[in-house]
């Protein structure tokens, strides 16, 4: 592979504004450099072949009928020095801390909103916040087990927090069949390069279940709820029952009886089931309580839950804090129940429900890129630099309309790596989704998933409008020949 | 293992066979109406009655009115949309339950139901016509095969799998029965008393080629075919696996592995009772119609007690 050529407009994950790999990318550029073109497509090939084998697809549903596809995953590696993530793993452990802290607090005393930290209004506005929830206290107080923090790299090479998932973040599958892929495709810079594993998931996923369970010192029923076939992460919910050797279940598979516990239809008869990874969203997890119109959920969940008969990954009620307008407020979060500082910084933010940074936001829009509070998958968004005036005059009129709903933040410089384009390596933006795992202890994967935007300059790196993905390599220099 | 993956399962098997035996079906009608004389039909009408599809095929093509020609009724029977016992449907359906059990079941089952419903999907035009009907059907009996094989050399022997053998098990039983009782009822229409008697042999024989079964009859009979002996093979033989009586056998062998339920074990006694006791003879002096319908009764019952016990809801 020729590099010679090779520039990106912004930081690169590999290659320096110099044009020399960084210290911990050096093996890999290397060894790319001395394949020839024909190998490296062969590799390509390899690897395509393997993740269909593997069976790494997502589901799209489009006019009427499923669709299987793969997910494109790009050949070559994003490289994280051992030095540099080690400090981003404590900013995230440090931050679910914080925002753990923050839904327990928000669904009992709400001391924070009483010390004016956090405007009450924001809370009484929420479409995440469940009153249901209020006067809960759930296993251990940790209402987000599972989160995947979204963090991009600005043109100058620093890390932001740009989003928390707090609700039933997916991807995690693809991160450890991407590494699978490329320790078959290549094996070589596995045996020289100290790369470290990221295979450990399923184990620790398990632990976290376990541990939530309310019959402690016997071994735990789990399961994990889907909302079936028909959902794009369905192929996620198979590879981590399978490999956590926990029930993969649908809604319909379970009920709740009159002694409130959570019972599973086998053909033994009922079994009682401790722990519910749940993959369905809250306002469909039990039609008593929420939707009533839901086929998805279970009858009676939250009475059971409620009732400590039956623990539920993520907690109901902990999207409350995976809104685009609380995450503006997480360094506060730290400062206020942890008194440190953010050792991960966010990504600057205008809410513009303070007139003060709207009148900056409906000013500079052109330079701005606008959220919806309660969007995910990349849907309902504004770029500024790239829209159309007319574009810009909706947005201004909709924040106007909503200011609550929308928040607003500078054009990051995303920085890219290196895909193996038709004619060598291109540069395209991409971001990471790290998991983080919530128990007695925190558990941060090593590195996470590396979502690509495929299309050239494109910023939108959602699988769901055709982004792809990469392994990500977090690399010990210490150990490095 | 959970009700729901049990029942879809059981279901999947089922369907897989039912596909197998509905292409079986088809072409042993078309092998058997390319060798009668020109003053004889090959009487379809049974072959839909015993598929279930003739309230469908009534209402699309109301008696009466003017009837389709033989591919018309091929069509309907394998790929038609408005038939919901076609093979189209039944292989969609297999595929559809196999979606939903998908961690359970080895890769290459997918891989190889979803080629097979792709295959049939591509060929719906085709396959009415006599020239490409033969592959069409060859393709499709050789696919369910190979479902069949994966699932066997590669499937652990847990309880999920004693579901796929039950399904198998009862859904040939109950194919054959059916395929009996269409013969019993005559696939062909003779001119004459005279004709009728001469074609009678040639039916029995057709059945026994459609249920793959004729090689096996002539080894281990080594009689030339006639309606008692063909019946008696059919139903009672102990050794053939398309055998009522060896899959119902089957069936009693898997039970112990599964939690008991008493229903279950009574409905199955209830219908082996009655293929014991059956005297092929008898059975045909009275018209195989009425056992054979007592017998899809009871079969039925069986059905109806293993979802009740296993799979409520």
């Amino acid at each position: 592979m020729d590099w010679t050529g090779y520039r990106s407009p912004t930081w690169d994950e590999l290659i320096g504004h110099d044009g020399r790999p960084h210290a911990a990318a050096r093996p890999l550029v290397d060894y790319l450099a001395s394949l020839s073109r024909a190998e490296l497509a062969e590799r390509q090939l390899a690897a395509d072949v393997t993740a269909r084998v593997m069976g790494v697809t997502f589901t799209v549903y489009t006019e009427g009928r499923n669709v299987d596809r793969m997910l494109p995953f790009d050949l070559i590696p994003r490289v994280i020095a051992r030095a540099e993530w080690d400090r981003t793993a404590a900013g995230l452990r440090q931050r679910i801390q914080a925002l753990n802290l923050f839904i327990g607090d928000i669904y009992a005393a709400q001391k924070i909103v009483k010390d004016k930290v956090f405007p009450e209004f924001l809370l009484k506005d929420s479409v995440n916040f469940r009153p249901q929830c209020v006067g809960i206290r759930p296993p251990l107080d940790i209402w987000a087990h599972i989160c995947g923090s979204d963090l991009v790299r600005d043109g100058d090479g620093t890390l932001y927090a740009l989003e928390d998932n707090l609700r039933i973040p997916s991807g995690v599958s693809y991160m450890i069949e991407n590494r699978m892929v490329s320790k078959r495709v290549f094996p070589e810079l596995f045996e020289t390069s100290a790369i470290l594993p990221v295979d450990n998931y399923p184990a620790q996923l398990y632990d976290t279940l376990a541990a939530l369970s309310p019959r402690p010192g016997d071994t735990p029923v789990i399961a994990l709820l889907t909302p079936g076939i028909y959902n794009s992460a369905y192929f996620e919910h198979c590879y981590l029952a399978q490999s956590m050797g926990i029930e993969l279940v649908e809604g319909g598979d379970l009920f709740v009886g009159d002694d409130d516990v959570c019972y599973m239809s086998t053909v033994y008869g009922p079994r009682r089931i401790d722990v519910i990874y749940r993959r369905v969203d809250d306002m469909f997890i039990d039609p008593e309580v929420f939707r009533p119109e839901s086929l998805l959920g279970v009858p009676g969940l939250i009475r059971s839950w409620r009732a400590g008969k039956v623990a539920l990954a993520n907690a109901p009620g902990a999207g409350v804090a995976d809104d685009k307008v609380v995450f503006a407020y997480v360094p506060k979060m730290i400062k206020y129940y942890m008194g440190e500082d953010a050792i991960l910084p966010n990504v600057p933010s205008y809410l513009c429900h303070d007139d003060k940074e709207r009148a900056y936001v409906l000013d500079h829009i052109e330079e701005l890129v606008v959220k919806p509070a309660n969007e995910s998958g990349g849907y309902g968004m504004l770029i500024g630099p790239r829209a159309s005036k007319a574009e810009h005059a909706q947005f201004r009129e909709l924040i106007k309309a909503n200011p609550r709903n929308y928040v607003a933040q500078p054009t990051l410089s995303l920085s890219t790596a290196p895909i193996l384009g038709d004619h060598g390596p291109e540069p395209r933006h991409l971001d990471l989704r790290p998991f983080v795992l919530s128990r007695k202890d925190i558990y941060v994967t090593t590195g996470g998933l590396t979502r690509v935007a495929m299309k050239k300059d494109s910023l939108v790196v959602n699988s769901s409008q055709g982004g792809g993905a990469k392994d990500t390599w977090v690399v010990d220099m210490d150990e490095v020949s | 293992m959970l009700s729901r993956v049990a029942a879809n399962l059981y279901w999947f098997s089922r369907y897989l066979r039912r596909a197998e035996n509905l292409a079986r079906l088809v072409n042993v009608g078309s092998q058997l109406q390319l060798d009668l004389p020109r003053s004889m039909r090959f009487a379809w009408r049974p072959l839909i009655e015993t598929l279930g599809a003739a309230d469908e095929f009534d209402r699309l093509h109301p008696p009466g009115e003017k009837q389709p020609d033989e591919a018309g009724v091929i069509r309907f029977l394998l790929v038609d949309p408005e038939n919901p016992q076609s093979l189209h449907e039944v292989v969609r359906q297999a595929r559809e339950l196999q979606r939903s059990v998908r961690e359970t079941l080895p890769q290459d089952c997918w891989i190889a139901i979803n080629d097979l419903y792709l295959y049939i999907e591509a060929s719906t035009d085709r396959a009415g016509s006599r020239r490409y009907r033969q592959e069409f059907l060859d393709r499709v009996i050789d696919s369910c095969l190979r479902v069949s094989a994966l699932l066997t050399a590669n499937v652990s022997r847990d309880i999920g799998f004693q579901f796929l053998r039950l399904g198998t098990a009862i859904e040939q039983a109950d194919m054959t029965s059916r395929i009996i009782d269409t013969a019993a009822a005559g696939l062909i229409q003779p001119r004459s008393e005279e004709d009728a008697e001469a074609f009678r042999e040639m039916q029995w024989m057709s059945v026994l080629q459609c249920l793959a079964a004729y090689q096996m009859y002539r080894r281990h009979l080594r009689q030339r075919v006639s309606a008692e002996l063909a019946l008696q093979f059919l139903l009672k033989d102990r050794q053939f696996p398309r055998s009522v009586l060896f899959c119902l056998t089957r069936i009693q062998g898997i039970l112990p592995l599964m939690p008991a339920r008493r229903p279950v074990q009574l409905a199955l006694n209830r219908v082996l009772g009655s293929v014991f006791d059956a005297d092929p003879a008898r059975v045909l002096q009275t018209g195989p119609s009425v056992f054979m319908d007592r017998l899809q009764v009871e079969l039925d019952a069986l059905d109806g007690a293993l979802r009740q016990s296993y799979f409520p809801n």
